[in-house]
């Protein structure tokens, strides 16, 4: 769904199912999957934001992102008009044997965001909302962070990604690819 | 021109224009000079591995992008380098502080600033070290031209010989 409604638009998504899943959904060079650095998967999408003036979308986890709030602040620093963060919150760690994170526990990310002066902030809890706030993102000045609340799926097959591919073939889609020598 | 210049001069030569850094007093020198420049974009981040990220989005979507911290910030931002800059092979220049060496006064700057240059060796990753100012342009100019041409991140160490460091 987020897929379909991005268009064009670069999307960056985090380690694991999050990957996976946007693979299935059907491939675009404009995907950027991640398969390490986690943590790094709304980071990636702020650089992003600051290179081109087009909407960025970064699906992000509840885990990774917990690893790494300090960019939520980097994010309501610099406030980018185009950028659109999702946290896919299971309230758990899946791919380490679904032990409970801290969002199970009482941490609330979009609050997390409001207090680093994200004022464009909403959960929602089923995928009409979901749609809704996502397609209303990307048509309204962010940055706007969406805290979608999920229940465990079963997973897909990982997806056949290299990442010297992924990058390069998304970048070749802002910039002439490099020739020899150069 | 002063070392500083000289790295102002080796970023605009490579058309690398947004700056991810976390703050340290002697790179101030250098990305004071970034932030009233209008070539550059400068971005704070939080911490070292955030700034490894926030250069990677940046170069995926076309705008070259260089990254300064610390020895010991460089000690947060591994994992970045190994699982996301190498496999992907992303050409990051890093300027980093080198703590920890003649005239460190800081006994818990020392291990990591030590560090810094085995662990780079170990990643694979080529890095220079500049301790005063003579040929810094070439040096830096083959820098930026090496790092783009192998499309790894590269390290240029700055001590406290070239910069002054920061006093006890």
């Amino acid at each position: 769904m987020v897929s379909r409604l991005a268009g064009e638009s670069p999307i960056v998504s985090n380690l694991g199912p999050s990957s996976d899943e946007l693979w299935h959904a059907g491939h675009r060079d404009r995907n950027f999957y991640t398969y390490g650095n986690m943590g790094l998967c709304s980071s990636i999408a702020l650089g992003m934001a600051m290179a081109t003036d087009e909407q960025v979308i970064s699906l992000d986890g509840d885990g990774s992102m917990l690893m790494n709030l300090g960019t939520i602040a980097s994010i309501g620093r610099e406030k980018p008009k185009n950028l659109t963060v999702v946290v896919w919150d299971n309230e758990k760690w899946g791919q380490t044997g679904g032990q409970t994170s801290h969002t199970g526990m009482g941490t609330d990310l979009e609050q997390v965001a409001r207090s680093c002066g994200i004022t464009r902030t909403k959960t929602v809890s089923d995928l009409e909302d979901l749609e809704a706030a996502v397609s209303d993102a990307l048509k309204t000045d962010g940055p706007n962070f969406i805290v979608a609340k999920i229940e465990e799926a079963e997973y897909l097959p990982v997806a056949p990604v290299e990442p010297e591919f992924t990058l390069y073939r998304f970048r070749n889609t802002f910039v002439e690819p490099r020739k020899p020598g150069q | 021109m002063s070392w500083a210049e000289n790295i102002i001069k080796a970023l605009k030569d490579w058309d690398t224009s947004l700056i991810a850094y976390v703050p340290d007093i002697s790179i101030d020198q250098v990305t004071s000079l970034i932030d009233k420049d209008p070539f550059f974009r400068l971005v704070s981040a939080t911490r070292e591995e955030e700034a490894i990220g926030i250069a990677v989005g940046s170069y995926a979507a076309g705008r070259n992008a260089a990254v300064f911290m610390q020895s010991s910030g460089f000690g947060n931002s591994v994992n970045a380098l190994a699982s996301l800059c190498i496999p992907s092979r992303t050409p990051i220049p890093m300027f980093i502080n080198l703590r920890g060496g003649p005239g460190e006064f800081n006994m818990a700057q020392v291990a990591m600033g030590r560090a810094v240059r085995p662990i780079m060796d170990q990643l694979g990753l080529v890095h220079f070290t500049l301790d005063d100012d003579r040929n810094m342009e070439k040096i830096l100019d083959g820098a930026m031209k090496l790092c783009y041409a192998n499309r790894q991140p590269l390290a240029v160490c700055l001590t406290q010989l070239l910069h002054g460091g920061k006093l006890a």
